[in-house]
């Protein structure tokens, strides 16, 4: 399990835990169940590098505790 | 300046119409050449030619969100605002499907719930296919009705947020509505009296079946489960009388203890049989035992069911719930929860 943590320097700044298995769309679902926003309106980045639904935390190599960026669409 | 809405239009739902779409829609739609290019200056005439010329529906998609013509026109009618016989029309012409379902759509964000329902409603009966642009730039193939539906029942559509629709059945109440008849009311009635001739036998049978199959798994459910209290065999014989008296009576007569039965039975389902539920019963404060007699029986075995815990089966007992809702830890646990609410696996420690 990992704690990963997303700014979205605006304000609004969350910790969602999850498994190293899971793809960044579940993520997405995670933070709207926390924040409020909808899933698809949820975008993470980091640095330019958009991170696409279907791939998993583990492959983009998200280590616990990594921050990345919030952004919506 | 080509983004403002027209002065002359009418505010919707107490602000500008243009403002139903949210902001980071609306600034990509602006940026986008279908937009610059083709619905510059366009009137509610013009409008009409642009709508034919669609041939699919959809939000944004994509990775940098772009918008569809579709709803690049969604926007365009929201700033023209045309007059409602317009979009009725739009509505009610049969040869543009999507033309339709631009209309359909307009109606959905601007007219009044009466309105939405009235005109909405005959679309069901349209079961034409339409091509429909999904998040990630792939079509899929979905229909007129199906499309209705969505609009009449979710509040999400092709990324703009509908507004709030009061229920069919609270117009129905207030005589702004009749109750809905459907096209295929007739086609129903007729199925009905068909069943109703030949399956009146049928019928019965079957409900006897279904009666026949629960009561028999959960009294063998049931027997499993109090395997282990064979030592107390008056506890046993009693609980089980009851039990069984109860359920086939189907009196309940204590009818509190009966719901928590049935409420360990669903749990049980999930997990593993009988062990948790003694302990549970025993350990959870929450649970506050409903019946007397039970509470009375469950002290007196107390010992009993101590010394039975104690031999191997101690290994089953400990085994948590699959989804981890049950973790020790709160703060774990409701993730966990989340987590199973959305369809996820739990968490892995």
């Amino acid at each position: 399990m990992i704690e990963v943590v997303l700014n979205d320097r605006l304000g609004k700044k969350v910790k969602v835990k999850c498994n190293e298995d899971d793809t960044v769309g579940d993520l997405k679902k995670l933070v709207a169940a926390q924040t409020g926003t909808r899933a698809e309106k949820i975008r993470i980045q980091k640095w330019y590098n958009i991170y696409k639904n279907h791939i998993t935390l583990k492959d983009y190599e998200i280590h616990d505790g990594m921050g990345l960026e919030l952004y919506y669409n | 300046m080509a983004n403002r809405t027209d002065p002359l239009a009418k505010n919707i739902r107490g602000t500008n119409p243009q403002n139903l779409v949210e902001k980071i829609v609306r600034t990509k739609i602006y940026q986008h050449t279908f937009w610059k290019e083709q619905c510059f200056g366009l009137t509610a005439e013009t409008l009409v030619d642009k709508a034919m010329e669609l041939d699919h529906l959809g939000g944004t998609f994509g990775g940098n969100r772009k918008p569809t013509p579709f709803l690049c026109l969604i926007l365009k009618m929201l700033q023209i605002q045309p007059e409602k016989e317009i979009v009725v029309e739009f509505i009610k012409n049969d040869d543009y499907k999507y033309v339709r379902i631009l209309g359909a759509f307009y109606l959905r964000l601007t007219g009044t719930d009466v309105d939405v329902y009235r005109y909405l409603e005959p679309l069901y009966n349209d079961y034409r296919k339409v091509r429909q642009k999904l998040s990630d730039g792939r079509f899929s193939l979905t229909h007129v009705d199906e499309v209705i539906e969505e609009l009449l029942t979710k509040d999400y559509s092709c990324d703009i947020a509908m507004p709030r629709l009061k229920k069919r059945w609270t117009l129905e109440q207030n005589g702004l509505l009749e109750p809905r008849k459907s096209v295929l009311e007739d086609d129903f009635e007729e199925e009905e009296e068909k069943e109703e001739n030949e399956g009146i036998a049928d019928k019965s049978e079957d409900e006897k079946d279904h009666h026949r199959k629960s009561p028999e798994r959960e009294r063998e459910r049931d027997r499993r489960r109090d395997s282990h209290r064979h030592r107390d065999r008056d506890y046993d014989r009693d609980y089980d009388m009851d039990r069984d008296y109860d359920r086939e009576r189907g009196r309940g007569r204590d009818r509190d203890r009966e719901r928590d039965r049935d409420h360990y039975r669903e749990r049980d389902r999930d997990r593993e049989r009988g062990r948790d539920r003694e302990r549970d019963r025993r350990d959870r404060a929450r649970r506050r035992s409903r019946s007397r007699s039970r509470d009375r029986k469950r002290n007196e075995t107390d010992d009993v069911r101590d010394r039975d815990r104690d031999e191997p089966k101690k290994k089953k007992e400990k085994k948590m719930r699959e989804d981890g809702t049950d973790h020790p830890d709160p703060e774990i646990a409701e993730q966990n929860r989340l987590r199973a609410s959305l369809g996820m696996k739990p968490l892995k420690m």
